[in-house]
């Protein structure tokens, strides 16, 4: 059965080539570009998996840090990968106590991104 | 831009119409369309769960009320005939909105729609609102004729004081309550309790979520004959509502049916 995936990331370009990706892969995939807009798709949609930007709106910000914990709470099983460009120290310690499985440093090439996927899944993405 | 920009473009908000059927002696009438919002086609959004989860958290649910009565009253206007159109409307938009009985109105003015044939159907997410410009609201709403029906009774927030405070003219009966309720007997205790409610404060249920034959005999012997639910219809854009026989009136007859 078709795995599904929340991409959820502010630049519509980002989210573009994620989607066509993950899309080419078999996914069925959902995307939203706003915190409330991801916190209101997770909270009626079992998602397998959901890669989320850390900062949603300005620079610093650590909307995806919410949205880990919101999936944690609604789709219990969903692995999440959070993407940063600016990651710290305490930001990342931040994301794994919230329940993070993976955060990736950005830019990273979608292939990569589909590695970490796969290894989360359990199979071949 | 965000979706809640996007939704605020004419048209983003789409509707269509889930009529609402009276079943008794076995004919078939229409009794109501309800208008059911949904996102801009190809977004998150266009799941209405989503769209009003959405609005919720960004604390826009007023707003989005507001964009969604405009799009129902310019598609109800469309329509051919004067049926009832019943719409949802959060608890919270008739006390945080400014002036919202005056807005409805004019706007159902403005669409030339008797406002004898609109129905608010209260959906309560979060409490409390400003309970005396709640009250206001309502009364001025009922003055002028529209019915209030208190939404999904049987879950989530809407509970026993939304009667109360709404005294409504109509209790809608969740569907989670309705659906199975042929093989469940928590679920027709449920019902049936509620029809005592309903007769008690002298409020109509209608039962949502009508799928079933089964479920369908056991609710029209409970007494419930204003009914919902793809055994009757599925909700339709305003153009393919208009070409049904929904809007013809002509009684149907339902085989099998006792009422």
């Amino acid at each position: 059965m078709n795995k599904r995936l929340l991409l959820v990331d502010d630049e519509e370009t980002i989210l573009f080539a994620l989607e066509r990706y993950f899309t080419r892969l078999g996914f069925i995939v959902d995307r939203a570009r706003e915190l409330e807009e991801a916190e209101a798709l997770a909270s009626f949609t079992a998602y397998d998996l959901v890669i989320a930007d850390l900062s949603l709106s300005a620079e610093g910000t650590t909307e995806g840090l919410e949205i880990v914990r919101h999936v944690r709470r609604h789709c219990r099983n969903a692995r999440t990968i959070i993407l940063t460009g600016n990651a710290t120290p305490v930001i990342e310690r931040e994301a794994y106590r919230r329940g993070a499985d993976v955060l990736l440093r950005k830019p990273r090439p979608l292939a990569e991104i589909a590695n970490v996927v796969a290894s989360l899944l359990g199979d071949a993405a | 831009m965000s979706m809640l920009d996007e939704l605020r473009q004419p048209g983003a908000v789409r509707i269509e119409f889930q009529p609402i059927i009276s079943l008794r002696d076995g004919e078939a009438k229409l009794y109501a369309l309800e208008a059911l919002s949904r996102g801009p086609r190809g977004t998150s959004l266009e799941r209405a769960e989503v769209l009003f989860e959405y609005a919720r958290r960004k604390g826009e649910e007023a707003r989005l009320d507001l964009i969604c009565i405009a799009e129902i009253l310019n598609a109800a206007s469309t329509l051919p005939g004067e049926p009832m159109i019943t719409i949802n409307v959060h608890g919270s938009t008739l006390s945080d909105a400014d002036q919202f009985a005056e807005r409805f109105l004019f706007a159902a003015e403005s669409f030339g729609i008797d406002p004898k044939r609109l129905m608010l159907e209260i959906v309560e997410h979060r409490a409390p609102w400003t309970m005396e410009r709640f009250r206001a609201t309502l009364q001025s709403l009922r003055r002028a004729g529209v019915r209030i029906a208190v939404d999904d009774l049987g879950v989530g927030a809407s509970n026993f004081r939304m009667i109360v405070d709404c005294r409504p003219d109509h209790l809608k009966i969740d569907r989670y309550i309705v659906h199975g309720c042929a093989k469940d007997r928590y679920r027709y205790a449920v019902l049936k309790s509620i029809v005592t409610l309903a007769e008690a404060c002298g409020a109509a249920p209608i039962a949502e979520g009508v799928e079933d034959k089964d479920d369908l005999a056991l609710i029209t012997d409970l007494g419930i004959s204003l009914l919902q639910g793809w055994l009757f219809a599925k909700s339709m854009l305003p153009a393919d509502l208009a070409r049904s026989s929904f809007l013809q009136q002509q009684p149907t007859r339902m085989k099998g049916s006792s009422r």
